[in-house]
């Protein structure tokens, strides 16, 4: 047992050192101890027949990170540690880029926004000690870009050369799980578009493939949406905080240029007090106070889900949104309903009586109504987990079910055999720890205090609990922004670098990742995004960051 | 009588003073609306008033065109028009010192010693359009007053206006240490950064800039006397603080009211030096480093050798020259006294000096305290050093209490003035997770989060007897870096760093007479993190846009 141990330990160390500047870390990769620099005139040749153009803009932006990013390594001395290792370096001056024989040649934003699990983001990357051509394949563009961010991260700078020790390089690399996402709530807060694209880059860089974009909620209604323009009208907290159709459709083509799919939800029924501004009507416990009988958070009001009108009515908003998306995927949400305000809304209990329905009843009217016209629209429907856990509401076998109360929820999801997409507030809350909001509280705490540390999301086991057939309902996971706390000032430190944690959880796989391990290379992508222009923090001081290890708890 | 009064117009008119922060210890509002003249001049009645106070009108006019600030209601500055439009226009503000008074530079009246400042300040705004005055009993007052007038206002389609006319004020504050402390050594902030959050410090009245400058990670100070203390120990040749970099930094601050008060902490904290003198230092690197030192690196400086007792005592004296402020701190926590139990030489000459390690450490301190009280300046030191160690201090020494807010009674027992930052309420690292790798289940060491509503609550003289209360100089909120760098030093500090300037300037009554509360402080936050925002501070929003723009329908009982 001892010497069984003692090998995987050195086997760990050995890994350690020869990958430093990846994220996430390849399925499959090895390296030798050669350095390798670009020649000046370094090229990517695309040997694709009727390359699409986002590839060569893939292409361009690789080449361009490739002499911008400037990150000397990290170590004690930095750059200048390797000069002389520089100074004796073969010159690689191509990398080739090409798809298998057999394959169908689409652009990146087409595969992109395929069904989930039939995208192929797989790659094989070669990089000879010689100095002859690097080599990437891939079956799909989509695979090709993948390639392209590994690439780009295996280079670091020192006076003018761009160089890595650890040549040759192999890679066969393809994703653990088909979903890694990232969450952001515009509404509590509005973001800028120039804040949503800035993310995405940010995301593309850990090779997170899904934005699930929490768009609306009670505070604030930003998306102008065809036929409904009302809402964001007097909902938007100004005219200029909107997401016009133009914004929407830059955004969605920005980032499946970048290899993300873009998820909206429309936060129903709960979540929707701000569309009483257009539609008083529409909307029940509307700013009632005290709002804590009526909500989990001000303002109250939730959709009269009981009224034929309101049925049609958002049914008929999902239809309109879903033309907006060419995702495969819709969230209808379905979060947090506070019953107590049915209760006491008279219209509602009206309804009831005369429908002879119960509240929950009418509940999964209202729901097979919205994604009704989802499947219509050809869309998968998305919901929180107290739509399959709290509610008796009849959804079909393949909506996904997001899992944010708990991870020991997960459990439950998954023996009613739903497909699951991990988000659990106790591991991927980007929000948590940062103190009560509500005024007139000071004891006030963050309801999932602590924070989560990025090593906390990183030893997050996405098939805990789970039997092996529940594990293949696993789509993979993502970290979440609620933006009470959180506006354009700080949407980069509170979120970069730590939701590249769930990036390599998801993308590498629970089994090949190590907390110990992963910080000098997180170290390394946080230095990169930095010089890319987002706000990473500083995950420790900058003497642990060029001494691996040695900041450690027991070092 | 005049307090139940203001608190009749307060009650009849909250909107009038949503603007400003802190909220000015005596203050009577009106509700009528008042705007700027297209020729607003701001003149000074001075035979030569100085250059810094020409430099802050400057400032202030800039801020007042500037900020443009819609006021935080919903339908925002639309919702004033009409009364704006129907406004008496405001042509002038004049300043004038108090018959008698002295005219010296801002910068001079803001590094006199601590308690010695006058900061006090009348701002009287008409609401009929005549002149409004600012006097002051010094140029610092005039600029605190500066300061409170350019928060008043709101713009909106090209006006600038206030709402709350006629405002007469008498403000002083309730302690003369309000601070911030920021520590440039776990990582580095570039004067740029510095400079900047002086800014903002001045927006809110702070005076003290602490400027923990050096630690065990990085020792970033460049000083002609030891130039090899950075050459070796910054983290690059670009990460360092120049004698240029150092005046700029006390130049800027002190002509915006702020004393910079600098802390080299010894005799711990200090592994950094061993990249240039090794020889002082004990336990260097060791490892485990959790067995010598409460974080990675652990080094201390070897106390017990005359040596090193020499080189730091002249370090002091080194710094104390570049510093026109009377404070510097020799900082004095945190010491591992395992690592001296484990060092040879420290145990040899104890044995042949014949003193104890708290013997040494008292020669120790005297020594460094002694090169400070040579060059005029007043020794600050951190709680342990009064209540851990048996050290003589001189009895003017300043406490800052970190541990606990529990501690800064036994400090006042022993009759030391005492600065609060009790890591309790005022650290604004804490909160954020475990930063010491391999530790996926860890927490902050502080945990929870301080929020702002939990530093505003803070009460400085609690379990403090009357006769101990004008031992407590001030307080201050306070940055370790381990976890933050310029990508998010404003996103951190701002706004909260706010909340205690409130509590130590205007005290623990409001101009209301009624106690300081969250509820009501609530709606101005917003209002200065606004301002910031506005001028370039990445001041970080406190809740939704919803609850900014309707006061008090986000508090818990709403």
């Amino acid at each position: 047992m001892v010497p069984k141990l003692t090998f995987a330990f050195v086997t760990v160390l050995a890994t350690f050192s020869s990958v430093d500047a990846l994220w996430p870390l390849p399925t499959s990769l090895s390296t030798g101890s050669t350095a390798l620099r670009l020649t000046p005139q370094f090229d990517i040749q695309v040997d694709v027949k009727g390359a699409p153009s986002d590839l060569y803009e893939a292409v361009a932006r690789t080449k361009t990170y490739l002499w911008t990013d400037k990150l000397e390594r990290l170590v004690v001395g930095r750059g200048s540690e390797d000069a002389t290792a520089i100074s004796n370096a073969k010159y690689l001056s191509s990398l080739t880029i090409s798809l298998a024989d057999s394959a169908e040649v689409r652009s990146i934003s087409e595969e992109a926004v395929d069904e989930l699990e039939s995208r192929d983001d797989s790659y094989t990357l070669s990089i000879p000690e010689t100095g002859s051509d690097a080599v990437l394949k891939a079956n799909s563009t989509l695979g090709l870009f993948r390639g392209l961010t590994t690439f780009s991260q295996l280079f670091y700078y020192y006076n003018g050369e761009v160089y890595t020790l650890e040549a040759p390089i192999q890679i066969t690399d393809k994703p653990a799980y088909p979903y890694r996402g990232f969450m952001l709530d515009t509404s509590r807060n509005y973001f800028p578009v120039s804040d949503l694209e800035r993310t995405l880059d940010a995301m593309s860089w850990v090779k997170i493939n899904n934005f699930h974009w929490h768009v609306v909620d009670s505070q604030s209604f930003p998306l102008q949406i065809p036929g409904f323009t009302d809402l964001a009208e007097k909902g938007a907290y100004s005219a200029s905080s909107i997401y016009s159709p133009s914004d929407v459709a830059h955004i969605i083509s920005y980032a499946a240029a970048r290899g993300i799919d873009v998820i909206v939800e429309i936060d129903t029924p709960g979540h929707t007090a701000i569309i009483s501004e257009a539609h008083p009507e529409y909307v029940a416990c509307a700013g009632s106070t005290p709002w804590a009988s009526s909500a989990n958070e001000p303002p109250a009001g939730q959709l009269r889900f009981t009224e034929p009108v309101v049925v049609n009515f958002t049914a008929d908003l999902f239809t309109a949104v879903s033309k907006m998306f060419p995702s495969k995927f819709v969230s209808t949400g379905g979060d947090e309903l506070n019953v107590n305000c049915y209760d006491q809304d008279s219209v509602t209990q009206g309804t009831l009586n005369k429908t002879g329905q119960t509240l929950e009843q009418a509940l999964d009217s209202f729901t097979q109504a919205t994604h009704g016209a989802l499947a219509k629209a050809g869309k998968t429907p998305v919901v929180w987990e107290e739509m399959v856990l709290d509610h008796n509401v009849t959804l079909s076998n393949d909506t996904v079910v997001m899992v944010w109360i708990s991870s020991e929820n997960v459990a439950a999801v998954a023996q009613k055999g739903f497909k699951v997409v991990h988000s659990a507030s106790d591991y991927f809350y980007l929000d948590c720890g940062a103190g009560g909001w509500v005024g007139s509280y000071p004891a006030g705490n963050s309801w999932c205090d602590p924070f989560k540390t990025w090593q906390r999301s990183y030893t997050f086991d996405p098939t805990a609990n789970l039997t092996a057939d529940e594990s293949k309902l696993i789509l993979g996971g993502q970290h979440l922004l609620w933006t009470e706390q959180s506006g354009p000032e700080n949407l980069d430190p509170v979120v970069w670098p730590r939701a590249a944690s769930s990036a390599e959880l998801f993308w590498t796989g629970p089994a090949l990742t190590n907390v110990t391990t992963a910080l000098p290379r997180l170290h390394d992508v946080a230095f990169r995004m930095r010089q890319r222009g987002v706000n990473a923090i500083s995950l420790q001081p900058l003497w642990c960051a060029l001494r691996p290890g040695v900041c450690d708890l027991t070092a | 009588m005049f307090a139940l009064k203001s608190f009749l117009i307060l009650g009849a008119f909250p909107a009038g003073v949503l603007s400003l922060w802190p909220i000015p210890k005596s203050m009577d509002a009106g509700s009528t609306f008042l705007k700027l003249s297209s020729q607003f001049n701001i003149s000074i009645s001075l035979q030569s008033p100085p250059s810094d106070l020409l430099a802050a009108v400057e400032t202030t006019m800039y801020y007042l065109k500037n900020d443009k600030l819609e006021r935080l209601v919903v339908g925002r500055g639309a919702y004033d028009v009409q009364d704006v439009q129907d406004a008496k226009a405001l042509s002038s503000l004049k300043l004038s010192l108090e018959e008698g008074a002295q005219v010296n530079s801002i910068s001079t009246e803001a590094v006199k010693n601590i308690g010695t400042r006058s900061e006090e300040y009348q701002l009287h705004i008409p609401a009929d359009g005549t002149a409004a005055t600012l006097t002051a009993n010094s140029t610092l007052g005039l600029f605190r007053g500066l300061t409170t007038f350019s928060q008043f206002w709101y713009q909106y389609d090209d006006q600038i206006y206030m709402i709350s006319a006629p405002t007469i004020i008498q403000d002083t504050p309730a302690y003369p240490f309000r601070g911030f402390m920021l520590d440039t050594a776990r990582n580095y902030f570039p004067p740029t950064d510095i400079i900047h959050t002086l800014d903002a410090m001045s927006w809110v009245k702070l005076n003290v800039f602490h400027w923990h400058v050096t630690d065990s990670q990085s020792f970033p100070l460049e000083l002609a006397e030891f130039p090899e203390l950075a050459q070796k120990g910054a983290y690059s040749s670009a990460a360092v603080y120049t004698p240029a970099n150092v005046q700029n930094i006390t130049t800027h601050a002190a002509a915006i009211g702020i004393d910079v008060m600098l802390e080299i902490d010894t005799p711990g904290h200090t592994t950094s030096i061993s990249a240039s003198h090794p020889e002082y230092m004990v336990c260097n690197q060791a490892s485990p480093w959790s067995t010598y030192a409460n974080e990675p690196p652990a080094g201390q400086l070897r106390f017990t050798d005359p040596a090193v007792v020499n080189f730091t005592t002249a370090l002091f004296s080194a710094v104390a020259k570049t510093l026109p402020g009377s404070l510097v701190s020799t900082g004095g926590d945190e010491l591992n006294i395992n690592c001296y139990d484990d060092d040879a030489q420290t145990q040899a000459e104890l044995k042949s000096s014949g003193l104890t390690l708290e013997e040494s450490l008292s020669k120790f301190t005297q020594s460094t305290h002694g090169a400070l009280i040579a060059e005029g300046k007043t020794p600050v030191v951190w709680e342990e050093m009064v209540l851990d160690h048996n050290v003589t201090l001189a009895n003017d020494t300043i406490v800052m209490v970190w541990i606990s807010s529990n501690d800064a009674a036994s400090v006042a027992a022993k009759n030391y003035r005492i600065v609060q930052a009790p890591s309790d309420y005022f650290y604004l690292d804490c909160g954020a997770g475990e930063w010491i790798g391999d530790t996926p289940e860890a927490t902050s060491w502080c945990d929870p989060f301080k929020t702002w509503q939990k530093a505003y609550t803070f009460d400085p003289l609690a379990n403090l007897t009357d006769s101990q209360a004008s031992l407590v100089l001030g307080g201050e909120q306070l940055l370790w870096t381990e976890q933050s760098s310029p990508n998010n030093l404003d996103s951190i500090v701002w706004p909260r760093a706010a909340a205690s300037a409130e509590v130590f300037w205007t005290g623990a009554t409001g101009p209301s007479g009624s106690p300081l509360n969250v509820t009501e402080a609530l709606p101005r936050l917003h209002d200065i993190r606004f301002r910031m925002e506005q001028r370039g501070v990445k001041a970080i929003v406190l809740q939704p846009l919803w609850c900014a723009l309707r006061p008090n329908a986000c508090d818990l009982y709403a």
